[in-house]
């Protein structure tokens, strides 16, 4: 008898809408301007649900195979990637978003950097302590150091993202 | 002597929520055999780490199963840990300790609004679940998450969750108690639920002891054995008797939950006022070498997990035993003998979750 004067328990969906708690994982959201690319993001992905071209400038996400689990945005150098609280809206088709990422090396890490080639990073070997953080941050696998023959090197794999400059505990590290 | 006939039941039934298929042998109305057969919804999910890093796989075994996500999840990094000997600050293994429990209650609450709608006790099933999204709605806020957590991760926790948030907890979970005690009452004392439910499907304590079986299958004939209480998490901190039935039938399982629900609350709100402030995960560095073995004390009874890695980002194997698959048996022989028209009550009352199974 009591359930009869309460309130339903029943939200009248769509007309009032569910509100998202702060932390809810709805969906991965970027901020394509921060974005540099290095694909980080692509190869923490479990799903394999995120697709960055370098060339192209794009950033691209399989909304129906992303699971939500906030992986990328925990390992993103530049903290571009979020998660928005809000779902990805229902819909027949597998919806692919596409985004615009700038193809030249952002203002952030260095007005000076190289903008054609993205500024590769530079190590000063005199201040240098060959610890290795530079080259388990690298997000391309770029670093090799070798510290028995005290020797620094970097390919041209280098994105010139920062975060090995970010780490470096010596500050040695600059583009 | 009655004509024998095989009754096919499953995959797909109205009471079965998971795929499983039992040929019913019968004589008139009475069950006398019973043969399962699993394998409708395997998904390969062990073989996939030999794809995806041990860091990235937590939130593939989260997957297993949408009940006993949390649960599954802590299993696989406690044995990545142990494997690694890597020491998880207390406050994050309180913090598991408390999302487990409420995973446990969440788990509990489905399975009595499944099993309400099993014996035909529709409104019921819906004050069940009713109640249960509140508790979906506490994992929402703390983890952002309504089924699956991605919280847990190796050496540690993905987020903190501050000492308000958890007090808070606690506040709606007294909140809720007094209704859940009104509806749980109804299963205790209602007559027509007594009727389908007691006497049904008895599995002796040493039927429970010899065919292996576990959680609140085995405690309800009055087995005790509660994995929690062999050293994960912290539970030996917050202290707990496990909870023990004797009649070991349909009741007694329903019972056994149902006081599992109350004693969770208990527990959320020792682990709360002990919980201490600090780091919630601890430096992981390397990868995975030699093997691990750990058990957990799932909703639906004991879970093992085992990993072995070779010194490289891949995992060489990964291996989880569920709980239903040890309760297959003991189900085998609770339904030998009971009525044809008991038999979703007998499948129901060991909460089976094929998907977890099967993986």
């Amino acid at each position: 008898m009591k359930s009869l004067f309460k309130k339903p328990a029943t939200l009248m969906y769509p007309v009032i809408a569910r509100e998202w708690q702060e932390r809810t994982r709805g969906a991965v959201a970027i901020n394509p301007e921060d974005c540099i690319g290095c694909g980080m993001c692509q190869r923490k992905c479990p799903t394999n649900a995120i697709t960055v071209d370098r060339n192209a400038g794009t950033w691209e996400i399989q909304r129906m195979q992303c699971i939500q689990c906030a992986h990328c945005t925990e390992d993103c150098p530049k903290k571009c990637l979020s998660m928005d609280p809000k779902y990805t809206a229902p819909g027949t088709e597998k919806v692919i978003d596409t985004f615009e990422i700038p193809t030249k090396k952002p203002a952030a890490a260095g007005d000076d950097a190289k903008a054609d080639g993205g500024g590769k990073v530079k190590c000063n070997t005199e201040e240098c302590v060959y610890c290795g953080l530079c080259a388990k941050t690298c997000p391309a696998d770029a670093i090799t150091v070798d510290r028995g023959e005290k020797k620094w090197e970097v390919s041209d794999d280098c994105i010139g993202c920062g975060a090995c400059v970010e780490k470096c505990p010596k500050k040695c590290l600059e583009l | 002597m009655a004509k024998r006939t095989i009754i096919p039941f499953g995959p797909q039934h109205p009471v079965l929520p998971e795929p499983v298929h039992l040929d019913l042998v019968v004589e008139d109305e009475t069950v006398v055999e019973a043969i399962p057969s699993i394998g409708f919804i395997h998904r390969g999910l062990e073989k996939l780490v030999e794809k995806k890093e041990y860091t990235e796989m937590v939130y593939v075994i989260e997957r297993i199963c949408g009940i006993c996500s949390f649960g599954h999840g802590w299993g696989y990094v406690h044995c990545v840990e142990g494997a690694m000997n890597v020491q998880v600050p207390e406050r994050a293994e309180y913090l598991r300790t408390i999302l487990h429990e409420l995973g446990r209650i969440h788990s509990h609450l489905l399975w009595l609004g499944l099993l309400a709608d099993g014996f035909g006790f529709e409104s019921l099933f819906q004050h069940c679940w009713r109640i249960r999204e509140t508790v979906l709605d506490l994992f929402e806020e703390t983890t952002g998450g309504r089924v699956v957590f991605s919280i847990c991760k190796v050496g540690g926790m993905n987020k903190d969750i501050d000492n308000d948030t958890l007090k808070k907890i606690v506040k709606t979970l007294r909140g809720i108690e007094k209704e859940i005690k009104q509806y749980t009452d109804v299963f205790i004392e209602d007559t027509s639920v007594k009727n389908r439910l007691c006497g049904v499907g008895v599995l002796s304590k040493q039927d429970a002891i010899d065919l292996c079986a576990v959680g609140p299958v085995a405690r309800a004939s009055g087995v005790e054995q509660d994995i929690r209480l062999a050293g994960t998490g912290m539970y030996q901190e917050l202290g707990f008797e496990p909870i023990i039935e004797e009649a070991g039938d349909c009741y007694a399982r329903c019972k056994v939950r149902i006081r599992e629900v109350f004693q969770s609350i208990d527990l959320i709100e020792k682990a709360v006022e002990k919980i201490p402030d600090g780091e919630i995960d601890a430096k992981v560095k390397g990868n995975v070498e030699g093997e691990f073995i750990t058990r957990m004390e799932q909703p639906r009874g004991e879970a093992v997990y085992y990993c072995k890695g070779q010194g490289t980002k891949f995992l060489e194997r990964m291996r989880v035993r569920t709980p239903t698959n040890m309760n297959i048996p003991a189900m085998v022989k609770m339904l030998q003998g009971c009525d044809l028209a008991d038999v979703p009550m007998v499948v129901l009352t060991i909460d089976p979750c094929i998907s977890c199974t099967e993986r």
